[in-house]
């Protein structure tokens, strides 16, 4: 028995060695940059980290980051000017693009499609609304110079609280000895990704795991009755109107990205009302042959990227061109030197 | 509880180590730990089954006794055997057959042209595993009805056999002369066993979770629709679902295998690789092969055999494979698909060829198979996926026009999976599997008979790897037996 036992754990430790060579070698794992918050209270990544986000099993999504020195995943570096033409693209991890390779993201595409133009993507996994704007709020020296900003607006999900507060408690969570470790032994980081710890978290929870499994892949529409969506859509609404007057929002250069197909006539009413821009991406993505999102994620794929990239230039051309010089944008500075077309 | 779940990983181990600790004294003891562990591990499901197992057990105990006391009244043990084969076949019939045969006789009706409101049909759920340790208990009494077995009086002894959770939902189907004795007698761990047991519940891990579990969408969408799809993917789609339900199912009872020699326990085989088998007859012989063993002895034996006239043969391997096919499941897919076995076994049986592969597999002497060996096995292969048409569909009315689709629409397209996966890992995958089985064709009982023990640890390492390669957190875990 003892012979047994003692057995057992050794093969299983040399497996477990040999498991942590094996997704070290093929770099099965993802990598997740640190994060802090800075004296502003904005949430962000240490700059100066560069890697890899991995996604799926078997490296299906295999993307090469960049954290510049402003703390966000971009080949660029943020240094707004009076000259020239630049757009501040905030979001959550959709516009962090961890899924796509930095010299290839949606600012990338942008800048390719209209020379001349620079892209400064803040992005970053979890941001909503208030996040955004508190965002844009704190660093508005480098807003002020920056000609077009865009948020990208996820409805269902970023616009659930009225106020920001920097979230310390996720920080101290991500910095503590269990995710260190989980960040140093990649199998377990890669063990993670893939979904295998979720089993062991619902049994510590006392869940049953395997029930709420059943028919995962055919039962995952859930209906809302019309009063409990009026309810979230007026709250939404007011969330809305209570971030944007605690932190402004410059209706002359801002507008809203979003997908009308998730986001309520209610506040897309308001901002047609209001006078807010929106840019929306809906009709490219329901008119494309070609799949939008990732195989594993909702996130967006390169063509997904692509059409949002081709979205926001129709926008400008056709919202901040100068009329008596078409193709020539409009800078919120009316700096009379031109704007640099290389 | 399902063997694959993070539950058993807990619940194993810990009455493992109970078993040969605490409780280690002596085998009663022992039995009490089984009997607490499989009741745990069976109410996990639903607890409200326990009464029913627990009922089952108690009248086949009983009953056993008194078909034992009249012996020398071969007429009165008849009765009783009766009595134990009403009990248990009534139970199947309520919570399995009942509203099968009442929306078939409603059906019916209705083709005569009545029109007829099914309002007898019962709102109930199958009992997980109903169909396995009914027909257990029943061989227990059959058994000793033929005197081949004298009945327990141990009663905790008895629990523990109809109970014995590592195969108690979904096999092996063991016969008490094999199973009750070892239950019986004081057992003791051996490293061999517990090693031995180990490396068969690694195997059977994988053909399930990496097998089975990463086909199992591919095939869902194709059955589910089948209308749009193209002749070769039809064709695909069956081919995975015979590697799915192969995987799903001997990796369950391998699980079982290697569970239960971890309790000092040796289970009959059910599985000796039946994807490489040369004609029908040869497939029987090695798939489910504790099923088709129970349906020999209790059934055809007793109707004759082929010891009768050539007719009553072919009449009773027709039963046979009827009752096989019922035994699935309550539609009439099932009893189809039993038809076309008993079709397909008919003309090897007349040729006298049914016990020509009994005792020897694929190449027995050779590295390579002959060509001749490759096609009967792709013949068999085809013929049994065909079958399997009617085995997956949901209706026959889907079956046929299943088939209809394969021989009307004979075109090809490249098959996209649906959740967006790159099929070639697929395709590889069976392809690794299939040649991994052949090089281990010889004995189902150990997949790891390598004399290095580096190379067994490297198969090891590949294993546990490709487990974590193809882990999928949103599939449903559960097996395809258990709903029989």
């Amino acid at each position: 028995m003892r012979k047994f036992i003692l057995k057992s754990v050794l093969y299983v430790c040399v497996i477990l060695l040999a498991l942590e060579g094996i997704v070290r070698t093929f770099h099965l794992y993802t990598e997740d940059p640190p994060r802090f918050i800075d004296e502003y209270g904005v949430e962000k990544r240490v700059p100066g980290y560069r890697g890899y986000a991995v996604t799926g099993n078997r490296n299906q999504n295999f993307s090469q980051f960049n954290i510049n020195s402003s703390g966000f995943n971009s080949a660029r570096e943020f240094a707004p000017s009076t000259r020239g033409f630049e757009i501040a693209i905030v979001g959550d991890s959709f516009i962090e693009g961890f899924h796509q390779d930095y010299r290839n993201s949606t600012g990338i595409k942008i800048e390719n499609l209209m020379p001349g133009v620079e892209v400064y993507k803040f992005g970053y996994a979890g941001y909503d609304l208030a996040n955004q704007l508190h965002l844009i709020h704190a660093y508005r020296n480098q807003f002020e110079l920056i000609d077009q900003i865009v948020i990208y607006l996820n409805y269902e999900n970023d616009l659930n609280r009225e106020t920001y507060t920097p979230n310390h408690q996720r920080i101290a969570m991500l910095a503590s000895p269990v995710f260190r470790i989980r960040d140093h032994i990649k199998l377990l980081s890669y063990v993670s990704k893939i979904g295998i710890m979720d089993s062991f978290k619902g049994l510590a929870v006392g869940g049953n795991n395997t029930a709420a499994k059943k028919g995962a892949y055919r039962n995952n529409i859930m209906v809302e009755s019309e009063d409990s969506r009026n309810r979230k859509d007026s709250l939404r609404l007011e969330n809305f109107k209570r971030l944007v007057s605690q932190y402004g929002f410059d209706k002359s250069k801002t507008a809203i990205l979003l997908d009308t197909r998730k986001t309520s006539n209610v506040f897309l009413n308001f901002c047609s009302v209001e006078g807010i821009d929106i840019i929306d991406f809906a009709a490219s993505f329901e008119a494309s042959d070609e799949p939008t999102t990732l195989i594993y994620d909702a996130h967006w794929n390169d063509h997904g990227r692509t059409l949002i990239a081709a979205e926001i230039v129709t926008f400008l051309q056709n919202n901040r061109t100068d009329p008596a010089l078409p193709g020539k944008l409009l800078t919120s500075y009316k700096d009379p030197r031109p704007i640099p077309t290389n | 509880m399902l063997f694959n779940s993070i539950e058993f990983l807990v619940f194993l181990p810990t009455v493992f180590l109970l078993y040969w600790t605490v409780f280690n004294k002596n085998q009663k003891y022992q039995n009490i730990l089984i009997i607490i562990a499989s009741y745990l591990f069976y109410g996990w499901w639903d607890w409200r089954f326990l009464l029913l197992i627990l009922l089952s057990t108690m009248v086949d105990y009983y009953v056993g006794q008194r078909i034992y006391s009249h012996q020398d009244k071969q007429k009165k043990a008849r009765y009783w055997l009766w009595a134990s084969m009403a009990f248990n076949l009534g139970l199947l019939g309520v919570f399995k057959y009942y509203n099968f045969f009442i929306d078939s006789f409603v059906d019916m009706v209705s083709q005569a042209g009545y029109q007829m409101r099914s309002v007898w049909t019962l709102q109930i759920i199958l009992p997980v595993g109903i169909s396995f340790y009914t027909f257990q208990t029943m061989s227990y009494s059959f058994d000793i009805y033929y005197k081949k077995l004298e009945p327990t009086r141990n009663l905790i002894s008895f629990i523990a056999f109809v109970s014995f959770f590592p195969q108690l939902v979904a096999g092996p189907i063991e016969r008490a002369s094999n199973l009750l004795s070892q239950i019986d007698k004081k057992r003791s761990f051996t490293y061999e066993q517990g090693s031995s047991g180990i490396k068969l519940i690694l195997w059977g891990l994988f053909k399930k979770l990496v097998i089975a579990d990463s086909l199992a969408p591919i095939v869902d969408d194709i059955f589910a629709n089948y209308a749009s799809y193209p002749a070769s993917t039809l064709i695909m789609g069956v081919c995975l679902f015979s590697f799915q339900v192969y995987g799903d199912f001997s990796g369950y009872t391998d699980i079982a295998i290697g569970t239960a020699k971890l309790f000092g326990i040796e289970l009959m085989s059910n599985f000796k690789f039946p994807n490489f088998s040369r004609n029908i007859a040869e497939y029987w012989q090695r798939w489910h092969v504790s099923l088709s063993t129970w349906f020999r002895h209790y059934l055809y034996i007793p109707l004759g055999g082929s010891r009768v006239t050539k007719y009553k043969s072919l009449r009773n391997i027709c039963i046979i494979f009827l009752v096989s096919g019922l035994w699935h499941g309550a539609n009439w897919t099932f009893i189809i698909w039993g038809a076309l076995h008993a079709l397909f076994y008919i003309p090897v049986f007349l040729m006298g060829r049914n016990r020509t592969y009994a005792d020897n597999v694929i190449a027995e002497n050779t590295y390579l198979p002959s060509l001749k060996e490759l096609l009967q096995v792709a013949v068999t292969f085809g013929l049994v996926a065909f079958s399997r048409i009617f085995f997956r569909s949901q209706s026959v009315t889907d079956a046929f026009s299943y088939i209809n689709r394969i021989f009307t629409d004979f075109t090809f397209s490249s098959y996209v999976h649906p959740l967006g996966y790159r099929m070639f890992d697929f395709y590889l995958l069976i392809a690794l599997f299939t040649v991994y089985e052949y090089l281990i064709r010889k004995d189902e009982r150990n997949p790891f008979k390598f004399n290095s023990r580096y190379t067994r640890l490297f198969v090891y390492t590949v294993l546990v790897m490709g487990i974590l390669l193809f882990y999928d957190d949103g599939i449903n875990r559960s097996f395809i037996y258990f709903q029989f």
